[in-house]
């Protein structure tokens, strides 16, 4: 019967989080042109983009094979999949021990099912955007599982029911661990925004998609349908990689018991989020362009990984002191 | 009543009565192959069952029990415990799905009454290293595998690769045999006996510096079979050239049996009560931590789609040996119990999945005729179902989640890890070679279809049915992995610490 519950509460998790996290979309680029003294777009025009998409033509290329049909829903299943792991400001509902690692690996299949399908096209230029894609994923995961697992491990010493899972963070936080973990927790705010931005490929790190230089790269192919599908995921995964950042950054919430408490505290989240990622991704896109690939991964190795290696040691010896 | 000594008549009787089925012409001798390994099958099963239910099988060749008058073993005894009868089912499955293979990959080639033969036969000799209990029997039942290998990876012998890799396999897996063979004299001139859980009581009553010669014999010539790294270089001539059945077989079982199961055969069953496991452990950790590396470094550069199997799966009998290492290091603790049951579980799984591997790289080479990756771009437009069997087979052995890689890794890294931080970071560099080696040829399938792969399609019904047959096996196992690892692997494992156990049912069964 928990199986039950849990079911309903991903798929209402699934429906809420779509609209949203399109709703965010269209605050967003509301405020860019805003920044830019434009009126800008209507706030819900990124529904009508997702039901315009729907209802086009939807072109295959006679170079693609079935990977490029398969992998926009595989991407989106494993984004929906992942909302069970993803933190809403009460713990997730598939909670276990050691499920961070079940969180980071959907949040990278999701990539990588774009990449392989973006591959299957055929496309040169999908070529290039997928693996400027990949070099990017690589380079930029090793400093949020850093800095996840350091925070993870620091948390589980003031003693947590599940140790090294996403509940685990509603328990105690990284700002309990005393100056030192202030220090490294200024350090890690950092580092989680440039993961943030990274990951949602805005700003410095809007690469694989560079429309002037590879059109579109990544979705240089896809059409109608599945671009919607595409779309739809990508701003999921928007959500939940900004959730990851406020549950472990700033998980605080208000203890209300019984449905109003959840509630409450979702929203809360959701406002949360929405600053992470004004912060993450409006302004850093409004304010700054793209760097060249090469740079980019350079960034992600030199500044932010180091940046996390020496927030992460920093918290490691606060903890044990 | 067992059904044990079936598992020996069945494939020997099929494999000599085969000449004369071949007589009668057709397709006789692929059906002959074919239901003789359907039985084998079916008798392993009921082995396993028995062995699972019943607890370990003692079954003495000739009499009711190994003693006659004396009051030690003189006859040959089989005796198969849980690990053994893991093995036995193991390679009668995949040897089952490897004939079933054959019937349409080999048809274009000649003299297959021998081929099919030899097949058989090389399932007799890994099925009695399996089931057997003297160490001499272990030896002959060791050539008889190692020479039904060297002559079906020469099986094509008109082409150059086929004899080179052949000759190469031959002279130096001779060396090896030879050694085991050294080392099985010198105990027996020390003690007097050939029977493993009679020999493990008198060596542990007197200790020798033979014993610890033999044992580094042992060691040396079961890590050659095992392709463990430096001596792992037969291994990649051996597989690109063998027919792909064959490949199967051999990175799938034969050097899982031959080198792997018999090592840790010989290592807990005989010498364990004498040896200081420490060191024969912290050895064998070594050699796993240069082959996890080497072979999984090797496999990121290769542009041949075989050979690149071949060294990926060197690289995964680093894991199988660390595994095995850190079971002997760690003995009688909970580390040690769960690194064991790993290796255990992950020999199990790799069998599957580099044999699901195997077949899908011999269906490309059947349909294309080339094994070079660089000419194979864009092959999933036209071979889909193939391709993805490789996507399956891929993912499972980076060990992602869904799939059966994933628990039998985990179990071998969190042991490892907590065993020793650095031995754990070395097996995680090792699975980013492997990933990056599979991703690469993903890449390759999945790009921009190039002229040369416009005009193939997938392969027939024969063929197709083992590929998917190896799927369901990756995707229902791994379904259920800590059923499977609490169930079986753990138990197996505990069977293979418990040399007391082994050496009560020889003595007191039979």
């Amino acid at each position: 019967m928990n199986t039950v519950y849990a079911l309903l509460g991903v798929i209402g998790l699934y429906v809420y989080v779509s609209i949203i996290s399109l709703l965010f979309s269209g605050i967003d680029r509301k405020l860019v042109a805003r920044m830019q003294r434009r009126v800008g777009p209507p706030i819900l025009q990124p529904f009508y983009d997702f039901l315009k998409l729907i209802s086009k033509e939807t072109i295959i290329p006679n170079t693609a094979n079935f990977m490029f049909k398969a992998a926009p829903v595989l991407m989106l299943a494993t984004t929906i999949a992942l909302l069970a792991y993803t933190p809403m400001g009460f713990a997730p509902l598939f909670a276990t021990k050691g499920d961070i690692i079940v969180f980071i690996y959907l949040l990278t299949l999701a990539d990588f099912f774009l990449v392989i399908g973006v591959m299957s096209s055929g496309s040169p230029y999908g070529r290039i955007g997928a693996s400027r894609e990949v070099a990017m994923l690589v380079s930029r995961e090793p400093a949020m599982m850093l800095g996840v697992f350091a925070i993870m491990w620091g948390i589980s010493k003031l003693g947590v029911q599940k140790p090294f899972s996403l509940s685990s963070l509603y328990e105690h936080n990284i700002w309990e661990l005393g100056p030192m973990a202030w220090v490294a927790g200024a350090i890690l705010v950092y580092v989680f925004m440039a993961w943030l931005a990274s990951e949602i490929e805005t700003g410095f790190f809007n690469i694989p998609e560079a429309e002037e230089e590879i059109a579109e790269g990544t979705l240089v192919e896809y059409s109608g349908r599945y671009l919607a599908i595409i779309k739809l995921a990508e701003s999921i995964k928007e959500f939940i990689a900004a959730s990851l950042v406020v549950a472990v950054l700033f998980p605080w919430q208000v203890p209300i018991p019984g449905v109003v408490g959840y509630i409450v505290n979702l929203l809360l989240h959701t406002a949360k989020v929405f600053i992470v990622l004004l912060i993450a991704k409006t302004v850093f896109r409004a304010v700054t362009g793209r760097l060249k690939i090469s740079q980019a991964i350079n960034i992600l190795w030199t500044r932010v990984f180091a940046a996390s290696v020496i927030g992460s040691l920093i918290l490691a010896m606060g903890v044990i002191i | 009543m067992t059904w044990l000594p079936f598992l020996i008549i069945i494939p020997l009787f099929g494999a000599f009565s085969m000449p004369i089925v071949s007589l009668i012409g057709g397709k006789a001798k692929e059906a002959w192959a074919t239901i003789v390994s359907f039985a084998t099958l079916i008798v392993g099963i009921d082995v396993f069952r028995e062995v699972w239910n019943g607890g370990t099988i003692v079954y003495t060749l000739g009499a009711k029990n190994p003693f006659g008058k004396a009051t030690f073993p003189i006859r040959i005894v089989w005796e198969v415990d849980k690990f053994g009868a893991i093995m036995v089912l193991i390679v009668t499955f995949v040897s089952f799905l490897a004939i079933i293979y054959s019937i349409e990959y080999m048809k274009h080639d000649t003299g297959l009454e021998k081929f099919y033969t030899l097949i058989l036969i090389l399932e007799l000799g890994m099925l009695g290293i399996a089931i057997t209990g003297d160490i001499f029997n272990f030896y002959v039942f060791l050539e008889i595998m190692s020479i039904a290998s060297y002559a079906l990876v020469a099986f094509r012998n008109d082409t150059w690769e086929g004899i080179e890799a052949g000759i190469k396999y031959m002279f130096v897996g001779s060396l090896a045999s030879s050694f085991i063979l050294l080392g099985i004299t010198l105990l027996y001139g020390q003690y007097g006996t050939l029977t493993m859980g009679y020999l493990a009581v008198k060596m542990s009553e007197n200790p020798t510096i033979v014993a610890k010669i033999a044992l580094a014999l042992f060691l040396g010539g079961l890590l050659f079979k095992s392709g463990a790294s430096p001596v792992h270089m037969w291994l990649a001539d051996a597989h690109p050239a063998a027919p792909s059945s064959i490949s199967a077989m051999l990175s799938g079982l034969v050097i899982k049996i031959g080198g792997i199961y018999a090592m840790a055969r010989v290592v807990f069953s005989i010498f364990s009560p004498a040896v200081n496991l420490t060191t024969v452990g912290w050895i064998i950790i070594l050699f796993a931590c240069i082959t996890l590396i080497v072979g999984n470094a090797m496999a990121v550069v290769q542009e041949d789609m075989k050979r690149l199997l071949a060294y990926s799966s060197v690289g995964q009998i680093g894991y199988i040996l660390l595994g095995l290492g850190i079971g002997m290091v760690a003995y009688g603790t909970k580390i040690g119990e769960v690194a064991l049951a790993g290796a255990i579980y992950h020999t199990v799984n790799h069998a599957i999945m580099k044999a699901l591997l195997f077949l899908v790289a011999g269906a490309v080479i059947h349909e294309l005729g080339t094994r070079n990756l660089n000419e194979l771009s864009g092959l999933a437009k036209t071979m889909p179902k193939t391709s993805f069997a490789f996507l399956v087979g891929a993912a499972a052995i980076v060990g992602m989640p869904p799939l059966n890689g994933f628990a039998s890794k985990w179990l071998i890294y969190e042991s490892s890890a907590l065993f020793n931080p650095i031995i754990g970071a070395i097996a995680i560099i090792g699975t980013a070679f492997c990933t990056a080696a599979y991703v690469r040829v993903l890449f390759t399938f999945f790009g921009r279809p190039s002229e040369k792969v416009m005009n193939a399609k997938d392969p027939g019904i024969a063929m197709l049915l083992p590929m998917f047959i190896l799927v369901l096996a990756i995707v229902v196992m791994g379904f259920f992995p800590w059923q499977i690892s609490d169930k079986f692997m753990v138990p197996a494992a505990r069977a293979l610490w418990d040399v007391m156990g082994y050496i009560a049912s020889l003595m007191g069964g039979g």
